[in-house]
């Protein structure tokens, strides 16, 4: 799913890859943790409300929303192809692929 | 009560709600100690505080969570210029400590800290009782420095607001608005670098311009400022000529705009170069430092401000206490009500992670700050942060300003997204609804 190992460990030497290799060995199953995850949705829920529920005509709701959605939304905002934005490029730009991916799984498996 | 760390049911629900994630077995959701996980105390009920004590039930419900907040009702600094504009009222500002009591349980502890003990991990509290902890929040807020503008000290305020902390400061500047007739002078005096909310005083401006619009037309905005720059400048000063003429002058440092001497009585300010101002009503915002308490438990260093460690918010100076807010040094993260509250999210997973001994994840920061010119024309600043070579630093390409080279309809927009910020931060917050 989220693949930051990879780019972390291609400009480690042979030896530091196996040191690696026993710190992350517990990372490396998780990635991204849920406690990561949370965190970085933790910024989100200042003007989209706790876990994204409030929302009003201004700002949405985005609580529940379709993974791919999502995704698909941060994704258009990090690469300034939403005309109309006028913040969300600004902080959309601020968040790695793996971290929007974290994004988007976290507020759409939030649920009642 | 919604928590959604420690069911086992919720974990399964997200799992399988995630898709691919299960058979990876990423996301296993950490396991939470029942029973008693310890007890955290949290002194100070702004943004900052009521957030580190709502996420840390959050992420831990079976914390022992106690918040020290000697108001029953807090109003925000956010937003006291819409009021002082005429755009809402004093009320709508106003926030209680209702949910954290009841949904999350918090037990909310409506006096002041009067002293803290972080060698023996106490809190001495204004009715004499002392509480306990294992692990101390921090969020102080600012307090004036006194000592550090000839002529002003608290007499002088009560004549010459600064109406930096929202209350009763607040409501005096409104009524001098008020009872001022129409073709006066208003001052504001800016301080330097670092203070509370950096755009606010060029908000404050557009704020008193625009009811001088509305009711006395003939009166005139100086602002005279100790730097030679400030947040958002370009687009504050394109919106002050569009919307407001002539009406708001900006006097930078260089051009003597640093008041060095002021004579509450008479409404006078005198600059670095011994230029005199004589103001109608007068608004001096003067140096700040981190609130007096954060001096008591020993977390500040010589600035005044109080130095943490970035990844934690963990005081760089005492053990187990952990500072949020506009008390803290956070640079490039400016002293805003949004970076408390996600500053306090940070140190709630910080201290949930290190009472159960397991990992912090790393630690992540946004902030977006709006101002308004008028009630149609909002301009902001985001920014997202993270820890970059041991300090915290601006994540590259994010963040910046509005454009300046939009329309109507975008600043519009803006100013509507204003709004909605304030009444949802709010709601994170506190977890009150717009008024």
């Amino acid at each position: 799913m989220i693949n930051i190992m990879q780019n972390t460990t291609r400009y480690l030497t042979p030896g530091l890859l196996l040191l690696a290799g026993l710190v992350f060995s517990s990372a490396q199953a998780e990635e991204i943790s849920y406690d990561h995850a949370a965190m970085l949705a933790g910024s989100c829920f200042n003007c989209h409300g706790t876990d994204g529920r409030y929302g009003e005509d201004s700002i949405p709701s985005i609580a529940g929303n379709s993974r791919e959605v999502l995704l698909a939304q941060l994704q258009a905002f990090k690469r300034d192809e939403t005309p109309d934005t006028t913040v969300m490029n600004r902080i959309a730009k601020g968040y790695s692929e793996a971290e929007l991916k974290a994004l988007a799984d976290y507020f759409s498996s939030i649920r009642d | 009560m919604k928590t959604f760390i420690t069911s086992r049911r919720e974990t399964l629900k997200l799992l399988g709600a995630t898709g691919t994630v299960a058979a990876l077995g990423a996301w296993s959701i950490p396991a939470r100690s029942n029973g008693n996980a310890g007890h955290v105390v949290v002194v100070g009920g702004g943004f900052g505080g009521a957030t580190a004590a709502k996420y840390l039930k959050r992420y831990n419900p079976s914390l022992n969570v106690t918040l020290v907040e000697p108001v029953e009702r807090f109003y925000t600094c956010p937003f006291t210029n819409l009021y002082l504009g005429g755009l809402r009222t004093f009320e709508s500002v106003g926030h209680d400590y209702e949910e954290l009591k009841r949904r999350y349980g918090v037990n909310v502890i409506h006096t002041t800290a009067q002293d803290i003990d972080g060698a023996n991990h106490t809190v001495r509290l204004g009715d004499g009782s002392t509480l306990r902890y294992d692990r101390l929040v921090l969020s102080p807020g600012v307090d004036i420095r006194w000592d550090a503008l000839a002529g002003y000290d608290e007499a002088a305020a009560g004549k010459a607001p600064h109406a930096w902390k929202a209350g009763d400061q607040t409501r005096l500047l409104r009524r001098q608005l008020e009872a001022m007739e129409d073709g006066g002078l208003f001052v504001l005096s800016a301080p330097d670098n670092p203070y509370r909310c950096p755009p606010g005083p060029y908000e404050r401006v557009s704020m008193v311009a625009h009811y001088f619009k509305n009711h006395k037309p003939r009166s005139k905005v100086l602002l005279l400022d100790s730097k030679d720059a400030f947040s958002k400048q370009g687009l504050f000063m394109d919106g002050w000529e569009q919307v407001y003429g002539n009406m708001i002058e900006w006097v930078s440092l260089s051009n003597d705009g640093r008041v060095v001497r002021v004579d509450a009585d008479r409404l006078e300010v005198e600059t670095e170069f011994g230029e005199r101002h004589q103001a109608s009503v007068l608004n001096v915002v003067p140096p700040q430092k981190a609130g007096w308490i954060a001096d008591r438990a020993g977390v500040t260093d010589q600035s005044g401000w109080v130095p943490v460690k970035p990844e934690t918010f963990e005081s760089a100076q005492v053990r187990d206490i952990y500072v949020v807010g506009d008390a803290t040094v956070a640079a490039p993260m400016p002293k805003s009500g949004f970076c408390a509250n996600a500053q306090a999210k940070v140190a709630a997973m910080a201290i949930v992670s290190s009472l159960a001994e397991r990992p912090m994840p790393p630690a992540s920061w946004a902030n977006t700050c709006y101002s308004l010119i008028a009630p149609d024309y909002g301009i902001s600043v985001a920014g997202v942060y993270s820890v970059q070579d041991g300090a915290i630093a601006e994540v590259e390409g994010s963040g910046g300003i509005s454009p300046r080279d939009v329309g109507a309809d975008f600043r519009r927009r803006e100013a509507r997204h204003a709004v909605g910020w304030y009444n949802a931060i709010c709601q994170d917050t506190w977890g009150t609804q717009p008024a």
